[in-house]
């Protein structure tokens, strides 16, 4: 039954060949190591989350008055909706720091570099469209830590010199957070985000497919490529397939990753969903101790640091968009580490920065 | 390009999170009582500083809910018009906690303790402090306090009788804590224990050591009652992680499998 439906797409579509070319004749480097597959994990988690996130929008109603309580449904009623829910909130935070480890090794290999800026730039993109998901995810069960967290979030657009006060109320849709906030926010996790980052994805994933895979810059074969001047795919001959070799490959770390995602969910989902997720909003009441999540302690503490906020943002804008536009300033085709130890050591020191601001931001 | 990206950026950072004491300030400050008592120095703002941390603090209770007034005006914040009640005198104290305390204050009002007031008996804050009250314990019931008034003795035997009680009512308070942190609606258990709760310190304000043990068993009843819906609860809960587990070693087992196979097609090729 299979070989008759391929039979009669091929027919039409010439399906065999599109097989072909982008699975069994795709090659990639003999040497590509696991930190590749981290983008195969990533799509996996996405996929996981858009399928978790339709099945809870199934439950889910976007008001001040119904949103704490249709999330307690899901939790409590509806069945496994503490499993979709518990899965969402744990996934995103997991896609965090694959995320974050993937532009890692990205950085440590030189795999932004010409040609691959806008591989790069695209990704950059996308980690911070994900943090924007995070943050409007994060309101939408109305919880005490919800509300509060939004507060004084959107409590930071005010140091924006002059524009401050307009974009608070721009943000929350009004001078406190509420339904309004909430209904931007939903909109905007549920379709504006969502619809950018497919756009997004697809354009990144055509970068990759177009340029071709990075060598690993690692052994004594490794020569850095040729610059060219017109556009050229790296093409590894002798390399191994897409499919079945590497592909088995990425299906063995997806399955680690999506082990260690159910292994917290059943086990320990309160290393995610603090508790005061679980108490609905009081406008009234501020909970003691509230800090953001993880991956944003870095840029909490760095606010902290500075004698006003403003020079907090402006110190994160500078530091973000040289992280950014990092292949059009580090321009030397050199990719191997040990040949670029400048880079390494600031590699290394932004690592300890990233990690020392954040236990500090915790126990602040 | 640069201008596109630190805008984008900037627009996180707008999102990011400020210090909460900061937020916590603001809250705090939209009372008069606190903007004002909190500045003063000894006995007139001593009451904002004890106040902090306190049971009443962490459960929302403000100046005004006790005190009256109009706590966002402060030229009203004082006004008998706005329900101004300001210090009561010691005999007031059981009917100006009583308000909300409905419970307890009957019960009090029935003991030897009420019978005593105004005659050198204890109101409700001789035992719990006013401004800076916690969570009752059975351990306001000790030597060094009770022994101001009177002997400890009969304070003694109606603390022991209460304790196999308390602890259970503890027991399953940080039960039901547990599994609320895990997102399981505990409302009705929540509402169940308070309600025990309430109704046993009700019986011990009394201060009458026998009606205490005969009414104990009743009480014991109902939480037992309770706990067998929080150990159905958690009977779930220990179920869900064995299924949890086991897909996490078939996960595992699925990602052992595939390495395996990616092995022997690199080694086919190879050979």
């Amino acid at each position: 039954m299979p070989k008759r439906i391929v039979d009669w797409l091929d027919l039409r579509l010439g399906i065999r060949d599109i097989l072909e070319q982008n699975l069994t004749k795709y090659l990639l480097p003999r040497n590509i190591n696991i930190w590749y597959t981290l983008g195969a994990v990533l799509l996996t988690l996405f996929a996981l989350q858009f399928a978790t996130g339709i099945l809870l929008l199934i439950y889910y109603q976007p008001s001040p008055q119904e949103a704490f309580s249709s999330v307690q449904r899901i939790m409590n009623e509806i069945p496994y909706g503490w499993l979709l829910r518990n899965l969402h909130a744990v996934g995103s935070n997991l896609i965090v720091a694959v995320l974050l480890l993937h532009m890692l090794s990205a950085l440590f290999m030189g795999s932004y570099k010409r040609p691959r800026e806008l591989t790069w730039v695209s990704g950059f993109l996308l980690l911070n469209l994900s943090l924007g998901l995070c943050l409007t995810g994060y309101l939408l069960p109305w919880s005490q830590l919800s509300f509060w967290a939004t507060t004084i979030a959107t409590d930071a657009a005010g140091a924006i010199p002059l524009l401050g006060a307009d974009l608070v109320g721009f943000l929350r849709g009004g001078t406190a957070v509420g339904e309004d906030t909430l209904g931007r926010f939903f909109a905007l996790h549920v379709m504006g985000f969502p619809l950018l980052f497919g756009l997004l994805v697809a354009f990144h994933l055509f970068c990759v497919r177009r340029t071709g895979v990075s060598k690993p810059p690692f052994g004594p074969d490794y020569t850095p490529p040729k610059e060219h001047d017109r556009f050229h795919h790296e093409h590894h001959p002798g390399g191994i397939p897409f499919f079945p070799h590497y592909m088995a490959k990425e299906a063995g770390v997806i399955s680690f990753f999506l082990a260690l995602l159910v292994a917290i969910t059943f086990f320990a989902p309160g290393l995610f969903i603090p508790p005061t997720a679980n108490i609905p909003a009081d406008p009234f009441v501020t909970p003691p101790g509230i800090k953001p999540e993880w991956y944003f302690l870095w840029a909490y503490q760095v606010l902290k640091i500075f004698p006003s906020e403003l020079m907090g943002l402006a110190v994160q804008v500078v530091a973000m968009t040289l992280l950014a536009l990092l292949p059009f300033i580090d321009r030397s085709p050199e990719r191997r580490p040990a040949r670029r130890p400048l880079f390494v050591a600031l590699f290394i020191c932004g690592i300890a920065i990233f990690v020392g601001l954040s236990i500090w931001g915790y126990f602040s | 390009m640069i201008h596109i990206l630190g805008r984008t950026w900037g627009l996180l950072l707008f999102l990011l999170f400020l210090p909460t004491d900061v937020s916590a300030q603001q809250n705090q400050d939209e009372t008069v009582c606190i903007q004002c008592h909190g500045g003063i120095p000894g006995a007139i703002g001593a009451p904002v500083r004890q106040w902090q941390g306190s049971i009443h603090q962490r459960h929302g209770v403000l100046c005004f809910h006790c005190h009256g007034g109009d706590p966002t005006d402060f030229g009203l914040a004082h006004s008998p018009e706005r329900g101004f009640l300001g210090a009561p005198g010691d005999e007031d104290v059981p009917k100006f906690c009583g308000r909300c305390h409905v419970g307890v204050t009957e019960d009090y009002f029935e003991s030897a303790h009420g019978q005593a007031l105004g005659a050198g008996g204890p109101n409700c804050v001789t035992c719990h402090g006013s401004h800076a009250v916690q969570r009752a314990t059975s351990e306001l019931i000790n030597p060094q306090d009770c022994t101001r008034c009177h002997e400890y003795g009969r304070a003694e035997e109606i603390k022991n009788a209460i304790a196999g009680t308390e602890a259970f009512i503890s027991s399953l308070e940080g039960d039901v804590a547990a599994l609320h942190r895990l997102g399981i609606d505990t409302s009705r258990l929540e509402g169940s224990i308070f309600s025990v709760r309430n109704e046993f310190r009700r019986l011990f304000h009394s201060v009458d050591v026998e009606r205490v043990r005969n009414e104990t068993d009743n009480f014991q009843q109902q939480l037992g009652v309770i706990a067998g819906q929080v150990e159905a609860l958690q009977a779930e809960l220990a179920r869900r992680k064995v299924w949890g587990g086991a897909v996490v070693v078939l996960l595992i087992l699925a990602g052992v499998l595939s390495l395996l196979l990616y092995k022997s097609y690199m080694e086919g090729k190879e050979g």
